[in-house]
């Protein structure tokens, strides 16, 4: 029986990879770059370059306006209210779950939470809530249980301080790495994946460790990393080479120069307004007056009559808003600095059945800007001071490796997350 | 006898069964309709006389129906009406504005925490129900909590073939379910067969009613056009959407955005 066996590193962007494998700080990476040869490249990620999104589309090999999920929170068709999509919202099937698939093992994958009956085993990651539904088959919970199997970093912790936080970082990679031996050993799988997680809550708090050589936590920036890939080598050595190895990153990751706040500009420029003496200041809170509004991170949405309660743009005159909002963050400037790489139509970017529930605009940041709806619509933007990130996401430059002897022939030209399932697909096929 | 009659004989002897184990008990009264249903049953549990005071927890931010409805029937119905408030924290200008779950948290949590500490009380009889939301599919009739309310439920005494577990240890306080087993239609059933008033929020006007009630900021309408408990009971048999669709406060939810926000994706 071949094996296809699938390694994400949640946020690692390729230059990222390239630097340490070539520092050695990351040798085994070394060692299947020099093998993969070259099946080693940038890949792109979803619009928006978030994991839930990324993730849905490298499991479906779908692209969101197929799979449905477009961020952390939606809002509920024909309504202001927010609620957080999950393994059940997703609008296509799992690579897993296809009709005929072999026994898989799935690990830590964001956005698969709660667990569903499938053939295999499955531990949900990001945004898990409870063990208990977290996995399938629930007989795994006790053993998980013994193995002090910890579902995420607790993030909370990098609000107050590094060292517990990386203390938990490194305790919750070490139960990752438990589990997948364990579930390695234990089962009949065809298809094993497994997503490091910790690397990407790690390039949020201390990406500015990495960057620079004289950060206190440089030195453990690295050790993570290079923990990683000590595992990847344990799991890349049981493998022979009729079999497929893929390892990728969902988004990649860069220094965060500064923050945008979209619904603060719509609200300055006069395009979002709230009714009067708001109860909640929020999104129930918009008013007809309101041209358009956005979900994190930049997901804009027009005020449409007849797609919200309180809609007031006429459909003929979607295309003049559309313009105006394109017009303005075109020319977003902060410091001097153009703040918006591009501005994206829907029609651009999805296709697909849920295209109607998809935002009519998503914006793109330009290096070092990260954008924020920022949903708390009564503040001001808040002061100089600086939050706890250093790191921001970034679209362009996830990576994807593939070892396995055909390679060159799997290999997309100028691949996104939603390749990866042709490429098993065709991988199988050979 | 019948599913209703059942459902009463079983919340009618876990009434009893709680308050004579305990003594020292109170009943928390939402003025909701759950909570109405559970006062009714411990009404005819004692006879129509409750020998326990009954609690409200007074965010300040409630509908004007819901006062109104309860110092009218605590006055009718002979209460021991205990209100509390956090006092100390709307004095802070805690409300809604300043985010829902920390609210719900300091207006409700702490207020409960506060008023026990206070009135010194061994079990609260509560009117949840499993079918709610899917957390509380694992809760006991009789469901301890400890000195911070933390609920584990993962180390519950066993409920096997119904034998209530009621005994207390050391500092917990017992959280007691009559209505555990009910689902939203029973109460519904059970208002129309005995006649419980209800506060009219639940009903229909100008096309909207209430399913579910707390307070004012959090609550929206639903659109219907029930105006009495028969079309209101003929319309839940059609829905499939869930009861707390309306509400704004979600434990889960909340959890989930706080994990969210702590990466800054929210």
């Amino acid at each position: 029986m071949r094996r296809a066996v699938i390694i994400g590193l949640d946020g690692m962007p390729y230059r990222l990879i390239a630097d340490l494998a070539g520092q050695g700080v990351m040798p085994n990476m070394r060692a299947l770059i020099a093998e993969a040869e070259g099946a080693f490249t940038p890949m792109e990620s979803t619009i928006p370059e978030v994991s839930s999104v990324a993730w849905s589309s490298i499991i479906t090999g779908k692209n969101p306006g197929e799979h449905g999920i477009f961020g952390f929170t939606d809002l509920r068709p024909g309504t202001y209210e927010l609620f957080f999509p999950n393994f059940n919202d997703l609008g296509a099937r799992p690579f897993w779950e296809r009709p005929g698939s072999g026994r898989a093992a799935i690990i830590n994958i964001p956005s698969t939470y709660p667990a569903r009956a499938m053939n295999g085993v499955l531990i949900a990651g990001f945004v898990a809530l409870e063990l208990e539904r977290a996995v399938y088959p629930p007989t795994l919970v006790p053993e998980l249980e013994r193995l002090g199997y910890r579902l995420d970093v607790d993030s909370a912790k990098g609000h107050r301080s590094i060292e517990l936080f990386l203390e938990d970082l490194e305790r919750t990679l070490e139960s990752h790495i438990a589990a997948a031996r364990w579930l390695w050993e234990e089962g009949a799988w065809e298809t094993f994946m497994l997503a490091f997680t910790t690397t990407d809550r790690l390039a949020h708090f201390l990406w500015e460790a990495y960057e620079d050589e004289q950060h206190q936590y440089h030195s453990a920036f690295l050790g993570h990393l290079h923990k990683i890939d000590r595992a990847i080598g344990e799991l890349a050595d049981r493998l022979d080479e009729r079999d497929l190895l893929v390892v990728l990153s969902d988004h990649g990751f860069e220094r965060l120069e500064e923050e945008v706040y979209v619904n603060l500009i719509l609200k300055e420029e006069g395009l979002l307004e709230l009714e009067e003496a708001p109860s909640a200041p929020d999104l129930e809170a918009i008013s007809p007056k309101t041209r358009a509004f956005a979900l994190d991170p930049a997901r804009i949405y027009l005020n449409l009559k007849g797609r919200f309660p309180r809609g007031s743009i006429e459909p003929e005159d979607r295309e003049k808003v559309l313009a105006e909002l394109i017009a303005l963050f075109s020319e977003l400037r902060r410091a001097g600095r153009r703040a918006v790489r591009r501005v994206c139509r829907k029609e651009e970017i999805y296709r697909g059945p849920w295209l109607d529930r998809a935002p009519d605009l998503v914006l793109l940041p330009e290096r070092g800007f990260a954008f924020r709806a920022r949903l708390k619509l009564e503040l001001e933007a808040p002061s100089e001071e600086r939050g706890p990130f250093t790191g921001k996401h970034t679209q362009e430059d996830a990576f994807l490796l593939v070892r396995c002897e055909e390679a060159d022939e799997l290999m997309p030209s100028r691949p996104t997350v939603a390749d990866v399932v042709g490429l098993i697909d065709r991988w199988q096929r050979l | 006898m019948d599913h209703l009659e059942r459902l009463e004989n079983q919340s009618i002897y876990i009434i009893r069964e709680a308050y004579y184990q305990f003594k020292d008990v109170a009943l928390l009264w939402s003025v909701g309709k759950d909570s109405t249903t559970l006062l009714w049953l411990a009404r005819k549990a004692f006879f129509g006389k409750i020998p326990f005071p009954i609690v409200h927890l007074d965010t300040s931010y409630k509908f004007r129906e819901i006062y109104k409805f309860r110092d009218r029937y605590a006055k009718e119905w002979g209460l021991d009406l205990i209100v509390w408030r956090n006092e100390r924290a709307l004095a802070e200008g805690m409300g809604p504005g300043l985010g829902r779950f920390q609210c719900c948290t300091a207006l409700k949590t702490e207020a409960l925490k506060e008023a026990i500490a206070f009135h010194g009380w061994k079990a609260l009889y509560l009117g949840i129900r499993r079918d709610e939301h899917g957390i509380r599919a694992k809760e006991r009739f009789f469901s301890p909590r400890n000195e911070d309310f933390t609920w584990d439920y993962r180390d519950q005494p066993p409920e096997l073939w119904d034998q209530y577990k009621t005994k207390a240890a050391g500092e917990e306080h017992f959280r007691v379910h009559p209505l555990l087993g009910w689902r939203e239609l029973d109460v519904w059933e059970y208002i129309r067969r005995e006649g419980i008033p209800i506060v009219s929020l639940y009903f229909a006007r100008n096309g909207q009613r209430y399913r579910s009630i707390g307070c004012e900021p959090c609550c929206r309408p639903i659109a219907s056009e029930a105006d009495t408990v028969e079309k209101l009971i003929a319309e839940l048999r059609a829905s499939r959407i869930s009861e707390r669709s309306g509400r704004a406060q979600d434990k889960e939810e909340a959890q989930m955005m706080q994990k969210l926000r702590a990466l800054g994706y929210m």
